[in-house]
């Protein structure tokens, strides 16, 4: 333990703090592995976070992380791949390190379906595997036709590139075939969705490769918002770096996607029609499918969960984290994925052991590269307010404006040591 | 963690005996400090550009957090997130910091 007693670190967390002693004292008891079964289903920031620390926090649990894919390739990251600056083994993470180091079971299959009922899990090939606890973190999934056209055989000709992977190699043979002097259009959705500053970064990096390769193209962003996260800093930037290279059109200036063509590479807003050289379409999403069928979401597409603990207020037993949940002022990211998967942990360990689950408490830190040696970031630290997730007073926000170039420089070089330490820190 | 702790070990974690290196258990401590670990690494082992815990005493940890949050250093981001705690709950992270596995 710490040199702090029990009564003053209870102390500064207030009533809600009770120390989950029994946690760790339930190892003494057995071997590790054969207490309660904790099954994760989902292998991205939010699950492999959940998978590590649930062994950290009590090493007696049988833990099993589910899988579709055999590694996870991160949002994070991918514009730097799209920009030619990383290539995709850079975004990859494997399950072993998970498996070595912290004694978790690793299960690759795609989980279909979930009964809360008698606390079981199937995978495709009609495997059941029971749980005592479920943390479900399946990110999200697109509202194929939201945009009429956009469906999924659409994003193999235009592709979103909002889950990483083969999008995103995609995305990026398409960056470079196009001809010097092309059009590359951007397409954002409307808020909710995953990682607010992404398609503004991308942008950015896109910007970034063809200003060095092709440097009379264009790169226009047409949004369903008329705002969007860290937009002063990002127009800052773009003047200062793409000079007339990136033009964004705000839904207020008819900005909004309402068609698209794939077929005939067409992409419309309700007065203008674009036939790019390159189309990349975010759609609007959902929680990912699995967290539909098990009906853990609500009218939103996303799943209401307790502010404190992730437990989802549709299942008992079953906890929503990531992308996927409601969680009040949090943004989807992979930090607040990462973030409540080690509260969510806590919270489990803590009631597995009998014990009240202690308040939350979590960051975002989120770092978007304008260019290489450009960076800006948002930050915000939360707690649990009237039974919502807030940010604590006086704190967090984005990076100041006018920064002078060492000061986006070091931010640039956070974003790299950003990455390479939630990296270890989720599968490592 | 870094190693797996063994059952004897954290017994005496757990137990009346004083451990040198604590476990990991779910308080509300760890719950607030691992939170910082996105950043900078499991433990405060980060692996790249950004700061190591690791590597800084007691002392030099409770004061650099507190410096960010009063101003006193020249931040990027530091100044943002050390507002939103108080002085003691900096001093309890900056305390399960450097008593984690070197």
């Amino acid at each position: 333990m710490t040199n702090i007693s029990r009564r003053s670190f209870n102390g500064l967390l207030g009533a809600a703090g009770a120390v989950t002693l029994a946690g760790g004292l339930s190892a003494c008891a057995g071997t590790s592995g054969k207490g309660p079964r904790v099954v994760v289903v989902g292998g991205g920031f939010g699950g492999a976070t959940a998978a590590k620390y649930l062994k950290r926090y009590n090493p007696a649990l049988d833990v099993t992380l589910i899988d579709e894919d055999k590694s996870h390739y991160t949002c994070p990251f991918s514009n730097t791949v799209l920009a030619g600056m990383n290539d995709m083994a850079y975004i990859e993470r494997k399950f072993d390190a998970l498996q070595a180091k912290y004694g978790i079971k690793f299960v690759n299959a795609r989980v279909e379906g979930i009964d809360a009922a008698k606390k079981t899990v199937t995978t495709k090939d009609g495997t059941t595997i029971a749980y005592d606890k479920l943390i479900v973190s399946p990110g999200i999934d697109f509202k194929w036709n939201a945009i009429p056209g956009y469906d999924e055989a659409a994003s193999h000709v235009m592709p979103h590139a909002w889950k990483a992977g083969p999008q995103t190699v995609l995305l990026r043979k398409q960056l470079e075939a196009m001809p010097n002097g092309g059009t590359v259009v951007i397409s954002a959705p409307g808020n909710p969705f995953r990682c607010p500053p992404g398609p503004y970064e991308r942008a950015s990096l896109i910007a970034y490769y063809l200003k060095k390769n092709k440097p009379k193209s264009k790169v226009l962003i047409l949004d369903s918002k008329d705002a969007f996260a860290k937009d002063k800093l990002f127009k800052e930037g773009w003047e200062k770096i793409y000079d007339e290279m990136i033009e964004w059109v705000p839904a207020a200036k008819n900005g909004k996607v309402t068609k698209v063509d794939a077929k005939a590479g067409v992409v419309e807003t309700d007065f203008e029609k674009f036939k790019p050289d390159v189309a990349n379409i975010i759609p609007p999403q959902t929680a990912g499918v699995l967290a539909i069928k098990a009906g853990l979401t609500d009218q939103s597409g996303f799943c209401p969960v307790d502010a404190n603990t992730f437990e989802s207020t549709k299942a008992k037993d079953v906890y929503v984290i990531g992308d996927a949940a409601i969680a009040g002022a949090m943004p989807k990211s992979g930090y607040s994925a990462s973030s409540q998967a080690k509260v969510c942990a806590a919270a489990i360990v803590a009631q597995l052991a009998g014990e009240k689950p202690m308040a939350l408490s979590a960051i975002n830190t989120c770092y978007s590269l304008i260019a290489p040696d450009y960076g800006i970031s948002v930050a915000a630290v939360f707690n649990v307010q009237d039974g919502k997730i807030g940010t604590v007073k006086g704190s967090g926000g984005v990076s100041p404006m006018g920064a002078a170039y060492q000061f986006r420089k070091k931010e640039a070089d956070f974003a790299v040591g950003w990455y390479q330490s939630i990296a270890q820190d989720s599968w490592g | 963690m870094r190693g797996s702790p063994t059952t004897l070990s954290l017994c005496l974690a757990f137990g009346l005996v004083v451990a040198p290196v604590a476990a990991h258990a779910a308080d509300p401590i760890a719950v607030m400090a691992d939170a910082c670990s996105g950043c900078h690494g499991t433990d405060g082992h980060s692996v790249g550009a950004m700061p190591a815990f690791s590597n800084k005493k007691l002392d030099e940890l409770k004061t650099m957090l507190k410096e960010y949050k009063a101003g006193k250093r020249e931040p990027t981001v530091m100044d943002r997130i050390a507002k939103a705690y108080s002085d003691e709950q900096l001093d309890a992270i900056a305390t399960y910091f450097a008593s984690r596995k070197k």
